[in-house]
């Protein structure tokens, strides 16, 4: 293990790291840091090695984070799905970080695509319906995969269909109650309500990315999906809330026409539908909806907080700032609609 | 609450003064830059518009539980002491913490109560509460 004050660069400590992993000469060159998401730094490189050049991702253990994540759990999603549905090659885990100083993993690099910004007006242009098309049937098939022989299988255990919401509820309302900085009675109302009005149970128990949206997937700019990324949420659980955060208003690029900013969202369900062998319960799907906003408040609550801690993280006091806001407008929105369709 | 706007501008001024690692340079240091513009025009925005948002949010929450003081409890007329003091964002912050609170008092009493109208009349307020406090993003479409 090296010790972290040695005055490597990050380059020469990769090198010497996959030197060893690989024993081999490697030599790390176009190492590049690149926007990938607030909860890792993430960057990409080129490893030289005897058989040639290995074009690859590290993503390494920020100081200060969007959410508490395990690194071995988002690994694991990669190793569990690379084959079934576009994901990049995971290569290595390193939980122990003393090499990279923080904890890391390394995987393979999807050349040729680029995430949309999830605020950008019609990102997909001409191929909207075509990148909608493959989004829904990627997450269909995602809900469709037997969770029991997966990888990811070694971390979690099978939540109770009939009480996952509450699990799932507990956990984001903890963290509100922990990082918030001023009253939200917004979010405590939804909160209290999604309480009052369980769904039913959940049809199957399966992998929920966790955060599958517009703006974590790279897509070649012709209407291909090349890969989805950032797994670090994933968990086992109601397939409905990854459709529900995925419809998301957040994620609309500002057409509420258009989920994901792609197609319908009739269309979307019934894409997902077909690829996941599942009926989506329209009264199931308007709580994980509602969820959906809490659980997103939750996020950008904690991004505050961290933004507070670590005020040079711009990703952080960007997420801590405009998406709560638009948050709070949809939670109340639906809660007015809610109500008045016979919420208690 | 969301960052204020003295912390986003002094996170702002750290990122860029920072010296950045030799592989911070290109996609990250422009996108790093992008950041730093839009969160001045949120920041702006958040100048131009956060003081009227608060001072009307703060006078319809006291009217709200001043009202309801004589059906809910005596605590709920305390709102009516809770004044803005100097108008800064930071005063009309601490008015509006203490107003909030016992804003989700009053709506989990009325929730109990089965006070259907009450609870009706909190839930229009969140809308236009939030309504007030959104922000638009630089290029941002109004929404279909």
């Amino acid at each position: 293990m090296m010790p972290a004050d040695s005055g490597e660069t990050l380059g020469q400590r990769l090198e010497r790291y996959l030197s060893a992993l690989w024993s081999d000469d490697v030599g790390v060159t176009n190492l590049s840091r690149i926007p990938g998401g607030a909860s890792r730094e993430t960057y990409r490189f080129d490893a030289q090695t005897r058989a040639g050049v290995r074009s690859l991702i590290l993503r390494r253990d920020p100081t200060g984070s969007l959410i508490d994540t395990n690194r071995r759990v988002e690994f694991l999603a990669y190793q569990s799905f690379h084959g079934v549905v576009p994901v990049p090659e995971p290569v290595v885990l390193d939980e122990e970080g003393g090499a990279l100083q923080r904890p890391f993993f390394i995987m393979a690099r999807i050349d040729g695509g680029a995430p949309a910004s999830p605020f950008a007006p019609s990102p997909y242009g001409e191929h909207a319906d075509e990148i909608g098309e493959q989004l829904f049937a990627i997450l269909g098939r995602i809900a469709r995969t037997e969770t029991g022989a997966l990888p990811l299988a070694q971390c979690f255990g099978r939540p109770d269909p009939s009480t996952c919401w509450r699990g799932a509820l507990d956990e984001w309302e903890a963290v509100i109650l922990r990082d918030e900085r001023h009253p939200q009675p917004i979010v405590r109302a939804a909160m209290r309500r999604l309480r009052r009005n369980p769904p039913p149970p959940a049809a199957r128990i399966s992998v929920v990315h966790g955060d599958y949206r517009s703006g974590n997937f790279l897509h070649d700019g012709h209407g291909k999906i090349l890969g989805v990324l950032d797994w670090e949420m994933v968990h086992f659980g109601d397939p409905l809330e990854d459709l529900a955060w995925c419809c998301d208003p957040l994620w609309n690029h500002f057409d509420s026409t258009r989920v994901a900013g792609t197609i319908s969202e009739a269309a979307a369900i019934a894409i997902w539908e077909r690829e996941s062998g599942l009926k989506v319960d329209t009264e199931a799907l308007k709580w994980w909806k509602l969820f959906s906003a809490v659980k997103g408040q939750a996020i950008w609550t904690t991004a505050a907080k961290e933004f507070a801690v670590d005020n040079t993280n711009l990703s952080l006091a960007i997420s801590g700032l405009y998406p709560p806001r638009r948050h709070d407008r949809i939670m109340a929105d639906a809660l007015q609609c809610l109500v008045e369709e016979g919420w208690t | 609450m969301t960052p204020t706007a003295p912390e986003l501008l002094i996170g702002c001024a750290a990122a860029l003064v920072a010296v950045p690692n030799a592989e911070d340079a290109g996609v990250f240091t422009a996108t790093r830059l992008r950041t730093v513009a839009t969160l001045n025009v949120l920041v702006a925005q958040e100048c131009a518009n956060g003081s009227a948002a608060r001072v009307w949010e703060n006078a319809a929450l006291r009217l709200l539980l001043v009202e309801a003081a004589e059906r809910y409890g005596a605590r709920f007329a305390e709102a009516a002491s809770i004044d803005d003091g100097d108008l800064s964002l930071t005063a009309l912050d601490g008015a509006n913490a203490r107003l909030r609170r016992l804003l989700i008092c009053l709506h989990e009493a009325a929730e109990d109560a089965a006070d259907h109208k009450l609870d009706r009349t909190i839930l229009s307020l969140y809308c236009e509460m939030a309504r007030r406090r959104e922000l638009r993003l630089p290029g941002e479409k109004p929404a279909t």
